[in-house]
Order: structure tokens, then C-alpha cells, then sequence
């Protein structure tokens, strides 16, 4: 693992129109490192993911990737760069196949060159898609879905996954096959993930550092095994 | 302050209002039209392109019933608009039936048509609705270039100039002014009714989200074609009154899609869709332009006042999302300091 | 004597697709029944058959004794059905007061009796205080929450609950399951589709799973979250 961390974001300020969601974010993710962000629904995960990926512009602060400052860049000269988003629900294109899904997350000349090396590659990793590699995407259940997200964002060959909330609306058994899918190919593919998630205890248990968003702010950061025990943490995020 | 009391201070104030709240507005509102009307009382040019004005007024209110409130984007309205003008005109030149009386059977005969057409057709979601609306026209145009016998064919139907006000012509353009003005009040008060009650509400949720209002125990067919009586009913009134005015028509004229048909739901447009006061200050802003510009520039450069008005219809739909009433809405938000 | 809502051996097919297949179960009145299964399971399907978004290909559904089978949404509803949507489908030009008259209408014709009613559900679900707001600036709890109160509105005799949970943080679910539990203790009916065990499990009562559009079990929730083959095809066996 190298020392300099490859996603510095630091005094992040973003929102929308009048309305202001971040305060003053800050965290590091270093290299391979599986980093979650959770947080109450409206904490802004999602505002962060957005403005990580360049959807949403910051009002202040910075955004320094493998050390080049990419804040205030727009979204699509990202992935060229090696950042991939899974958009919350996947958002795949319902009408056309999981083929040609996979083939628009080609995004980037040099993916796009290796296109159909990348894709079966790709789905070596997710076998299911290689079965309904022709059918519309539309048709996947949700598990399936989230996989083929999470193909789609592989494609472009990311040094970086962003992933918001790929449990959502997941069985218990999804969610976590999906979370353990995630896991494994950080360690095999080398990928730095950051999972922004609202079931709390699931994501804790795959990743390496976690932080807690709460009204726009990083309240606590930590050891994911270490948040994942402490008394407080499990009161406000895990119990019922 | 008790629950009840607490539930009481949310359900009035807190922008709830009723039919009893909206119609001193509306005669608020009529009366400020009726000064205007006896400021230009004089002044026939002024006279005439009121009486237009307060016609169209009432023509988009009515329009607004169902593509306002419903959501349901007629573009068909001028067939009820000569259903109501010829079942008129015929009812008075071969019956002798004063226009006045003959205005119901027109109303009737206009929602009727309304509600025969509509049943299919509403079955079609968007677009599609609006195409077959427009079909429906062309359609029902042709028809009545071939009954002549009804509508005179491409000669048109002719009222002849016998003044009398139980034949409903005037000789001086003030009475007309104010028979529209009357068919305006009527609009008016009737979309404020309907605004104002169960009726109003369950239009509004077909328009926001068809299945959520089904979920809801609203028929939504049934809802819709309520909505389309009324509004036909009153857009034959006025078709009615149209042809008592200008006292000669030919189906092209009566049938117009641009003239007719398409101008209500522009004019709404622009004064704000789905409010109650938008088409009327639609109407008072693009009738009035269009003849100012018409005498101004339809001399110097021909169809030069169609170029201008194209050109504000553009801007309005870019710059004012909300149309006139909701951009005067805005301001005063602002002004009075609270969020838009 | 039938029970309060009977399905009688449902089947729904679509094409080639089996999206319900000859479930049959029954709610007696004042129940409160969890319905659970992977997506693509046959849940909200077997939702739309109950409210009428679908008829049934083969099979029966009885609400009091009555054949509802090919009833209309909007008649199935006057009969008292009530039902939130998996995506939240709020009328969002109207206010937030407004949407709940538009549920109370059903039971009252004047806008002030309506008012009134719809001011008591809002209250009910915490949303009394955003009454004049636009729905359509409500954060998805909210939504979920409007919905519900708009389901309230019109004095159902049977609420059916789509995944109201999901996307809300641990107070609003918190809120939700105090909420419909009171009610039910007065004597409502619920039937709720959830993913969240931890709200299952709270609500402890009988817990219906579907599979593959199947019913694969039937009983207490104790025993059916216990049963392998629950635990095989949607708890994961780190959940269990």
C-alpha cells in the first residue's frame, strides 16, 4: 500500500440552490482501502457521492485524486481519469440488453479498444450476465441489477468505484452477496471503493474504515471494526 | 390550544380555500373589467377588441377545466365552440327560438359531443390524446363542409341584422362588451366552483398521477368526462355568442385549430395553466397585443404582428415557466417575503 | 365463513413468466401480516393483484366474503383497500394537506370536512407541521410518510404497505413501526411487504415468504425466520 492517499477531500461545502448539505467534509480513503460513509437518510451520502463524481459542483473545498485536484470537473471526464460511479439503483437503460449496457460503460477510447476483451472479463467476474447477456436489463431482478451496475462501472478498467447504496431495496441474502461481491473485488481487481450505505452493520462488516455523515457533517471516523462495536454507534444506526 | 383547535388553525389559514373564499375575488375581480368597460364605453374600436378579449377569456377558462385542472391537453375544443354556434344559429333562424333560450340546448348538445368523442379517446395517454383531439377537428370540419344544409357549407351561416335584445344583436358595441363580459363572469365563477370543491381536487390528482388517484378511489374516467361536459358546455356558450356577434361564420372559421382550438390553450398557457385567474390574463394580454400590433405593424410588414406575437409566445414559455399569473404570483411572494 | 381477505390459488403470468404462482393464504380482520421474499419474488405483483393495478390469470381474491378478482383499483378502494407504492407516487403539485384530501374525499364531500380528516392523518404519520408545503419538496421519508397519511385518509379497512421502510433513516422507521402498530391495535388490518427483519421481527407476527413467486412459508415470524429454507433463499446465513 502506498503512503499518499489516492482520494483527499478536504472543507467540502456543497448543496443545492438555496439549500446547503455539506459542511466543511474532510476524509481520506487511502490506496485499496474500502471506505463506507453512513449516515441517516438526508445526512447527504449522496449529495457527497455526487459531488465526488463531479454531478454536482462544490461551493468550497477540494478534491484531490492520485493527486490531481478533479473538483469542479465535469462528470464525464472522469472515468478517462479512473473514477467510476454505481449510481443509486444501478440506473441501468431499461430498454436496451446487458450487453449493450456493458458496452456504454465502455466510456473511455482506451476501454473502448479493448471493448470485448473487457467485457468477458467482466463477466467472468458475474457469471449471470454472461447467461442473459441479451435480454433487456429492464427485465433483472434487483440483485441482478446492482451486478450489472457494478459490471457497467468495471468496464472503463476504474482505479476508484463509487458505490451509492447498492443494497437498497435488497433481500437480506442480496445485499449481501452484493456487499461480499464488492469486497472481493477490491482485494482481487485492486480497487479503492467508497460505499455510501444505510444499512449500517452490513457495509461495516466488509470495510476497512468507515465514516459517519450526519446534517451534512463527518461526525466520527474510524476503524470499521471499531465503530462496528461501539455502544453509541449501534444505538443511533443499528438498533430498532 | 387544543388538538382541535390546532387541526382547525392548519386546515383554513394554511391555504385551504373554499368556494366562499374565492367568490367575492371573482366579483372583485369582474367588477374591476366592468370599470374598464365603462372608462372605453365610448370608444367602439376599444369596445370590440374588449368584447374579443372577454370572449377568449372565458373560452380558455373554460378550456382550463379539463387541460388545466385535468391535465388532459384538448386541442378539439373548437368543435364544441361550433357545435354551440350552429345549434344556435339554427335554433333561431329556422325556429325563432330567441338565442337566449337557444344557449342550453347548445350547452347540452357540446358536452354531449364532448362526452361521445372523449370516452375512447381518453383512454390515450399525452401526445396521443392531443393528436386524436386534433383529428377529431379536421374530422368534424369536413363533415361540416358537407352538411350544408346545417351549416351552411363553405357559404357559412348568416344572421341577419334584426336588433332586439331577445335576438341577442345590439346595435352598439357596448352591449356586447357586456354579454361577454357576462359569459366571462359565468366562466369564471364555474372553474372557481369546481377549483373549490371535491370535484376540483380529484382533477388536479388525475393530472399529478393517474394511478395514484385510482389508488384513491377516484374513477378517473368518469372524472375526466365531467370535466369535459362542463368545459364543452361552456366553450359552445361562447361559440354561441361568437356567432351572434360576428353574425357570419363559415366552418373553416368555427372549426379553426389555430384561430380556435389551439389559441385557448395558448392563451392559458401563457396567463398560467391551472389556475383560475391565468387564462383570463392571458387572453386581456394576447388579444389586446394582437390587435395593437395588427394596427401598428400588419400595415407596414405583412404578418409582421404574427411575427412579434410568435416571438413572445416563445419567451413566455422560456422566461415565464409559470405564465403571467404565477410570475405576478412570484413577485408578490417575494415581495411580501416569503418563499416562492 | 370466509376470512377477511382470502386468495384463492392467485396465479399471474406474464408471457412466459410466472410472477405469482397458485398462492393461497388468508388475513383475518385486525391482522397484521408480513410479507417478505427476494426480488422478482412476486410480492408487489401479488400487491397489484390485491388492489387491482392487475387481474389475476387463474385463481380468486375475496374481501369479505365478495369476489374482488377483476375490481378496479379505484373500486377496490372505495371498498377499502388502501395502499402505499413501492416508488413513492405523491401528487407533488398539490400541497401536502391537499394530498391527504384527496384520500379523504372518498368519505367526505366538503373541502372543510376533508381538511379536517386530512389534518388528523398528517398528524398521525408527523407530518401536521409541512401541511401548506409543496409535496414535491418533501425528502423521501416524508413522501412515504404523505402517502401512508393519504392511505389513512380514507378509512381503509385493509392497508397494504409496500416497502414503506426503505430509504428511511432508523427514527422514521422507528415512527412507522410505533405508528402501525397502534393503529393495528385499534383494529386495522395491515399487510406490509418488508426487507428490514429487524422491522419483521418487531412486528412479530405471522410472516408470509414468497419465492420465485411461490409460497414457500407460512407461520410466526420466530419460526419462519428460523426455517432453512427461508434462511437458504433470502436471509444469507450471516443475517440469520
Amino acid at each position: 500500500m502506498t503512503l499518499s492517499p489516492v482520494l483527499q477531500v478536504e472543507g467540502l461545502d456543497a448543496g443545492y440552490g438555496d439549500i446547503s448539505v455539506l459542511r466543511d467534509v474532510g476524509f481520506e480513503v487511502a490506496q485499496g482501502e474500502i471506505a463506507a460513509i453512513v449516515g441517516a437518510n438526508g445526512a447527504g451520502k449522496t449529495t457527497l457521492l455526487s459531488a465526488l463524481a463531479g454531478l454536482l459542483t462544490p461551493r468550497r473545498g477540494r478534491v484531490t485524486f492520485a493527486g490531481e485536484v478533479i473538483s469542479g470537473r465535469k462528470a464525464h471526464e472522469l472515468p478517462g481519469r479512473g473514477l467510476a460511479l454505481v449510481p443509486e439503483g444501478g440506473r441501468l437503460f431499461p430498454y436496451l440488453s446487458i450487453e449493450e449496457n456493458l458496452e456504454l460503460g465502455a466510456y473511455t477510447p482506451s476501454a473502448r479498444a479493448k471493448g470485448r476483451e473487457r467485457m468477458d472479463e467482466v463477466m467472468k467476474i458475474f457469471p449471470v450476465l454472461r447467461e442473459r447477456g441479451k435480454q433487456l436489463a429492464g427485465r433483472l431482478s434487483g440483485g441482478e441489477r446492482q451486478m450489472c451496475a457494478i459490471a457497467r462501472a468495471l468496464m472503463c478498467r476504474p482505479s476508484l468505484l463509487l458505490l451509492d447504496e447498492p443494497s437498497v431495496g435488497l433481500s437480506p441474502l442480496m445485499s449481501e452477496r452484493v456487499l461480499d461481491t464488492i469486497a472481493k473485488l477490491a482485494r482481487t481487481e485492486g480497487l479503492t471503493a467508497i460505499i455510501v450505505e444505510q444499512r449500517v452493520t452490513e457495509v461495516l462488516e466488509i470495510a476497512d474504515r468507515a465514516h459517519i455523515l450526519d446534517h451534512g457533517r463527518i461526525v466520527r471516523s474510524g476503524a470499521a471494526a471499531e465503530l462496528l462495536r461501539d455502544r453509541q454507534i449501534q444505538e443511533t444506526y443499528m438498533g430498532l | 390550544m387544543s388538538k382541535a383547535d390546532r387541526l382547525r388553525a392548519w386546515a383554513k389559514p394554511r391555504g385551504v380555500p373554499t368556494f366562499a373564499f374565492e367568490l367575492p375575488i371573482n366579483l372583485a375581480v369582474l367588477a374591476t373589467l366592468a370599470a374598464l368597460v365603462w372608462a372605453f364605453r365610448a370608444d367602439g374600436f376599444s369596445l370590440n377588441i374588449l368584447a374579443g378579449a372577454f370572449l377568449f377569456a372565458g373560452l380558455a377558462t373554460s378550456w382550463n377545466i379539463v387541460g388545466g385542472f385535468c391535465g388532459q391537453f384538448s386541442l378539439g375544443h373548437s368543435v364544441f365552440f361550433a357545435t354551440g354556434a350552429y345549434t344556435t344559429a339554427n335554433l333561431y333562424l329556422k325556429f325563432h327560438v330567441s338565442p337566449w333560450l337557444a344557449l342550453v340546448p347548445s350547452a347540452f348538445l357540446s358536452a354531449g359531443i364532448a362526452v361521445a368523442v372523449s370516452w375512447p379517446v381518453f383512454r390515450l395517454r399525452g401526445p396521443f390524446f392531443a393528436f386524436a383531439t386534433m383529428a377529431f377537428t379536421e374530422v368534424l370540419l369536413s363533415l361540416a363542409m358537407y352538411f350544408d344544409s346545417v351549416t351552411g357549407g363553405s357559404r357559412g351561416v348568416s344572421v341577419p341584422f334584426r336588433a332586439g335584445f331577445a335576438n341577442m344583436i345590439f346595435r352598439d358595441r357596448l352591449s356586447y362588451a357586456v354579454l361577454m363580459l357576462g359569459f366571462l363572469a359565468v366562466s369564471l365563477i364555474v372553474l372557481s366552483a369546481i377549483a373549490r370543491s371535491r370535484l376540483g381536487y380529484r382533477l388536479q390528482a388525475i393530472r399529478d398521477n393517474e394511478d395514484a388517484a385510482r389508488a384513491a378511489g377516484i374513477d378517473v374516467l368518469r372524472e375526466k368526462l365531467v370535466a369535459m361536459a362542463l368545459s364543452a358546455a361552456l366553450t359552445g356558450i361562447g361559440g354561441a355568442l361568437f356567432l351572434m356577434y360576428v353574425r357570419v361564420a363559415d366552418p373553416p372559421t368555427l372549426f379553426s385549430l389555430f384561430d380556435v382550438g389551439v389559441k385557448m390553450a395558448l392563451i392559458t398557457l401563457i396567463g398560467g395553466i391551472g389556475t383560475i385567474y391565468g387564462p383570463l390574463l392571458g387572453a386581456l394580454f394576447v388579444v389586446v397585443l394582437e390587435n395593437f400590433l395588427r394596427a401598428e405593424l400588419g400595415g407596414s410588414i405583412p404578418g409582421g404582428n404574427l411575427i412579434v406575437l410568435g416571438f413572445i409566445l416563445i419567451g413566455t414559455a422560456l422566461f415565464l415557466r409559470r405564465g403571467i399569473y404565477g410570475a405576478l404570483t412570484g413577485l408578490v411572494a417575494r415581495f411580501a417575503g416569503k418563499p416562492t | 365463513m370466509s376470512a377477511f381477505l382470502q386468495i384463492d390459488g392467485v396465479s399471474k403470468q406474464f408471457g412466459g413468466l410466472r410472477a405469482v404462482d397458485q398462492v393461497a393464504f388468508s388475513v383475518e380482520a385486525g391482522e397484521l401480516v408480513c410479507l417478505i421474499g427476494a426480488n422478482g419474488a412476486g410480492k408487489t405483483t401479488l400487491f397489484n393483484l390485491l388492489t387491482g393495478q392487475l387481474a389475476p390469470s387463474a385463481g380468486r381474491i375475496l374481501f369479505e366474503g365478495r369476489d374482488v378478482s377483476r375490481h378496479a383499483p379505484d373500486r377496490r378502494a372505495r371498498l377499502g383497500f388502501g395502499r402505499t407504492f413501492q416508488i413513492s407516487q405523491t401528487l407533488t403539485s398539490m400541497s401536502v394537506l391537499e394530498n391527504g384530501m384527496v384520500g379523504a374525499f372518498l368519505h367526505h364531500r366538503s373541502i372543510k370536512a376533508a381538511a379536517d380528516a386530512a389534518a388528523l392523518a398528517l398528524e398521525l404519520v408527523g407530518l401536521g407541521p409541512r401541511a401548506s408545503d409543496r409535496a414535491g419538496a418533501l425528502t423521501l421519508g416524508e413522501r412515504r410518510r404523505l402517502e401512508v397519511a393519504r392511505a389513512l385518509a380514507m378509512e381503509p379497512r385493509i392497508v397494504l404497505l409496500d416497502e414503506v421502510m426503505a430509504g428511511l433513516n432508523q427514527t422514521e422507521v422507528t415512527e412507522i413501526v410505533d405508528l402501525v402498530r397502534r393503529l393495528n391495535g385499534q383494529g386495522l388490518t395491515f399487510l406490509v411487504i418488508e426487507h428490514n427483519l429487524k422491522v419483521v421481527r418487531a412486528f412479530s407476527r405471522r410472516v408470509i415468504v414468497l419465492n420465485r413467486g411461490a409460497l414457500l412459508a407460512e407461520g410466526r415470524a420466530e419460526e419462519v425466520l428460523n426455517d432453512p429454507a427461508v434462511i437458504e433463499s433470502y436471509i444469507g446465513r450471516r443475517r440469520s
